[in-house]
């Protein structure tokens, strides 16, 4: 037995020695290439002019940050390069003015509720606005209330209520982007932010979608309440700060308890350097 | 007569402690010129340490199992007493571990301290260096994360440029066709079992070499001779050195707790600083995170990889600088250790560090 292990034992040292530097050498490639990108992305981004610029506008998009692609919207089978773009493969194309809202809302299904309900909704089809004329199609950026400007509101009508809407939304928008900032950063470190992202996620549509309605006195009405809730949210994150910052506090003892160790295993050393 | 003492003594009447000791510690002379490069061996067993200690404590909350590998780890991270700091300390720890390592190649190789007779000295830190960057690689793949998965996944699938055994390698690696289970299983029991038991029998080897051998002199100061080729085994000796205890060790404390200090430092405030954002988001082969990228300590490969027309030819290259490195005493024989009479190698040195650096900077920014 014992000459048995002691003849395995090189062996396996051998084995695994080289399982390592395979697995070393092999790690270099520890990036990912663009492999798994859909046909859609792979023959229009492959073209020059109006078909392949929307490839090129979705990359920096809001959809493509989230994972959201060709087919998510427009339909067809993104595996297939034949039948990509087959209606029996579920392929849409790209929706008609009148149909836009009713595209976008598969997905956004409270706003465009309320967009439907509102002054904007109802002008639909008869030069109104709907969600590309403010938000662009495959360039769409996150929403946010500089959406919402002099420029693009006076190509239809005056600024004055679009003005008022944006004042009325613009603390809570900057609350709720804060609080998403802290959020990240929390869950940067490892801690579990996921309850309260899934909160501040739906909050942040409710209120969204709330302003779609282009009511100014609902907005101010309903605003105080959605205040409140970030003010839940806010407190659960500070229990949180305050103990990173109880931890920040405990480690910065620890490290400047190990420098001074340090220094004065230095100044022994010295001492018994002279002594010599 | 203290409670230490009586120990001594009843161990010194049965096993001879006391001359053990004294050989090992008092009567153990370094040369009178070491410098504190020669303190990274006693860094790295710590260091080494406090991965056991934190890798224990770890394996008590965490399931190698893909449905719950990542669950566990959340767990660890939020609802386990102090497991936050267990795993930041775990991880930060391979980092530091890396870079330790990396400087005592560095020193011993401006120093030539892996020249006869220490070839063997040499020959087990470097597979030391390469079991503790495969022990880095197998522990990435355990929480599961989008960054490990996706990391892994590429990682083995460039073992598919081998000539001939290519698939066979992808597949003995992973398992089966696709990172997954298998995967997760076998990276499992090599991190905490397979190679932490070579590592252990490795350093054994480094350290039974280091004191069967003897320290080696620093090639610095006006007296230095190279050593005549030896017919037979010799132990350096030091007469009129420092003795290893209490004057090495007070150096080796000092550079250990500023090593420790520097790791505790990222772990409370740059904790995030090894995590890029995947690594926080569950494995999901259905989704590729854009950009992944491997550690610091890998980019020069990732990048190598990426300069060639072909993966083959670039895994080639690392394969030949890889051995290269570790059979350099065996290719290095002059006895001459004093870098200001070794241009043509130090110019490779500076060429080598500079080379690896911009390379790994190239790929971070690539």
């Amino acid at each position: 037995m014992k000459t048995y292990c002691l003849r395995t034992a090189p062996r396996f040292l051998f084995i695994s020695v080289l399982l390592a530097l395979l697995l070393v050498l092999a790690a270099g490639a520890g990036a990912v290439s663009p492999e798994g990108e859909t046909v859609c992305i792979q023959c229009h981004g492959a073209q020059t002019g109006r078909l392949g610029a929307p490839v090129a506008a979705w990359r920096k998009s809001i959809h493509a940050a989230n994972g959201i692609s060709c087919h998510d919207c427009h339909g067809g089978d993104p595996t297939d390069m034949a039948m990509a773009m087959n209606p029996a493969r579920g392929f849409l194309g790209a929706p008609k003015e009148g149909s836009i809202p009713g595209f976008c809302g598969r997905c956004h299904v409270g706003v465009k509720e309320d967009y439907l309900a509102s002054a904007h909704g109802r002008a639909l089809g008869r030069g109104g606005p709907h969600c590309v004329t403010c938000h662009g199609n495959h360039a769409v950026q996150k929403a946010a209330p500089d959406l919402i400007n002099r420029k693009d509101c006076t190509r239809c009508h005056d600024y004055g209520r679009a003005e008022e809407i944006k004042s009325a939304v613009l603390d809570t928008d900057r609350n709720i982007a804060e609080l998403t900032q802290s959020l990240t950063a929390l869950h940067r470190t490892g801690i579990v932010t996921k309850d309260m992202d899934d909160e501040l996620f739906a909050l942040r549509n409710r209120f969204h979608r709330l302003f779609h309605n282009v009511d100014v006195e609902r907005v101010r009405n309903q605003t105080a309440g959605f205040q409140g809730d970030l003010l839940k949210i806010r407190g659960r994150l500070a229990v949180i700060d305050a103990e990173l910052k109880r931890r920040k506090l405990w480690g910065g003892v620890v490290v400047a308890l190990l420098l001074i160790g340090g220094v004065v295993a230095l100044l022994l050393h010295k001492s018994y350097k002279k002594e010599k | 007569m203290g409670l230490g003492n009586k120990i001594t003594d009843y161990l010194d009447a049965r096993l001879g402690v006391r001359d053990i000791l004294e050989q090992n510690l008092t009567r153990y002379l370094l040369p009178r010129n070491i410098n504190a490069w020669y303190t990274l061996g006693a860094v790295l067993l710590t260091l080494f340490a406090v991965q056991f200690a934190t890798g224990i404590l770890l394996l008590v909350y965490y399931h190698p199992i893909t449905d719950e590998a990542f669950q566990s780890v959340q767990r660890i991270m939020n609802d386990v007493p102090f497991g936050w700091l267990i795993r930041t300390v775990h991880a930060v720890g391979a980092n530091v571990i890396v870079m330790a390592l990396l400087l005592h190649m560095l020193s011993v190789l401006f120093m030539g301290s892996y020249k006869s007779p220490r070839e063997l000295t040499w020959l087990a830190g470097f597979l030391l260096l390469l079991l503790s960057l495969g022990m880095c690689l197998t522990g990435y793949l355990l929480p599961w994360s989008q960054l490990s998965f996706w990391a892994t996944t590429v990682a083995t699938s460039s073992s598919r440029e081998l000539p001939l055994i290519g698939d066979f390698v992808v597949r003995f690696l992973r398992g089966g066709a696709m990172v997954g289970q298998p995967t997760l299983g076998r990276f499992f029991a090599l991190h905490v079992m397979g190679f932490p038991l070579l590592l252990g029998l490795l350093v054994l080897f480094h350290l039974f070499c280091v004191r069967r051998v003897g320290i080696s002199r620093p090639p610095f100061g006006p007296d230095w001779r190279p050593m005549e080729p030896l017919a037979a085994f010799r132990h350096e000796e030091h007469p009129g050195g420092i003795p290893f205890f209490p004057h090495y060790v007070t150096k080796d404390a000092a550079i250990i707790a500023f090593f420790l200090a520097l790791e505790l430092w990222v772990v409370f405030f740059a904790p995030g600083l090894f995590f890029p954002p995947a690594a926080f988001e569950p494995a999901d082969p259905f989704v590729t995170p854009a950009g992944i990228k491997p550690e610091w300590y890998f980019l020069w490969a990732y990048q190598t990889l990426k300069i060639f027309p072909s993966e083959f030819l670039g895994l080639a290259v690392q394969g030949t600088a890889v051995t290269l490195l570790l059979l350099l005493p065996f290719l290095d024989r002059s006895p001459e250790r004093r870098p200001a009479r070794r241009p043509l190698f130090v110019t490779a040195y500076i060429l080598g560090i500079a080379l690896f650096v911009a390379i790994s900077v190239w790929g971070h920014f690539s």
